[in-house]
């Protein structure tokens, strides 16, 4: 079993974080940095020196802000990355293909259409 | 075996309750527009939701295999971000198999081309060509703003 962490929400945790673990993504030691100050305070303040990871080397691959966002804290990620907006460098063409299909009459068959006397 | 029909980046996959696929947003760039001195990590993510769709045909037979699409993407240096994404492969006789594959964040920390790429295993080996295609991230730096109001000489 892992638990997530409710500072920097790193989801694999070994145990519980109370009782003096220590979470090794963000370092705090849960009874002792969470008295002094609220989960909120530290994840700003791991924030706040670029979100490294602590104890050992990260799992492969780690990126903390995808760890944030994943857990639904996107909005802490710093405004500078999310100042980015998709585009497309695709040249468009517009076309109506009306003449797909349709049967090309002469004017020996044409349809005979009855009209009124 | 399966064969692609399309494979797309997009902002957002709309799937109706009968299954018809609506994709908002096809793009092919990301532009980050920042003051000038800002740095941005290499660890770096915009925290933009997006997805790569793809759509297959299968052969006969293939509903009874067990098909994983992988999906990667590569740093414009070729170094992989994030996990590669693994998903099973629905797959019934004479359907399309669509894949939506989400994605919370895209990678910002170097400009360039970010390859994004897609292939098929079976039994944990790779059994089809990667499909593969690019999604430029610009980074457009603007003039850092100043603090001091200007004086305009008389």
């Amino acid at each position: 079993m892992s638990y997530r962490c409710p500072v920097c929400m790193f989801p694999s945790l070994l145990y519980p974080p109370t009782n003096y673990h220590i979470c090794p993504c963000c370092s705090t030691e849960f009874g002792n940095d969470d008295a002094d100050f609220s989960h909120q305070q530290l994840r700003e303040m791991w924030i706040g020196n670029r979100a490294p990871w602590f104890f050992g080397n990260p799992p492969a691959h780690w990126n903390p802000w995808m760890q944030l966002m994943q857990a639904g804290l996107a909005s802490y990620v710093p405004k500078e990355f999310r100042a980015a907006s998709f585009q497309s460098s695709a040249v468009l063409r517009q076309s109506v293909a009306g003449n797909i299909n349709l049967p090309n009459y002469s004017n020996q068959n044409l349809p005979q259409i009855p009209v009124a006397a | 075996m399966l064969k692609p029909y399309v494979c797309v980046a997009c902002e957002k996959v709309i799937i109706a309750q009968d299954g018809v696929a609506s994709l908002i947003a096809l793009f092919s760039k990301i532009i980050l527009t920042i003051p000038a001195g800002t740095e941005i990590p290499r660890d770096a993510v915009a925290p933009k939701e997006w997805a790569v769709f793809s759509i297959w045909d299968p052969e006969p037979g293939d509903d009874l295999r067990k098909f994983f699409l992988c999906t990667q993407i590569l740093y414009p240096d070729e170094t992989q971000f994030g996990q590669i994404a693994k998903s099973k492969f629905n797959i019934e006789p004479n359907k399309r198999s669509q894949m939506n594959m989400q994605i919370q964040g895209f990678p910002i920390g170097q400009a360039g081309e970010y390859k994004i790429r897609s292939w098929i295993e079976e039994n944990d080996k790779k059994i089809s060509d990667p499909i593969q295609f690019g999604i430029e991230v610009i980074m457009n730096f603007t003039a850092a703003p100043t603090g001091a109001s200007t004086v305009t000489p008389p």
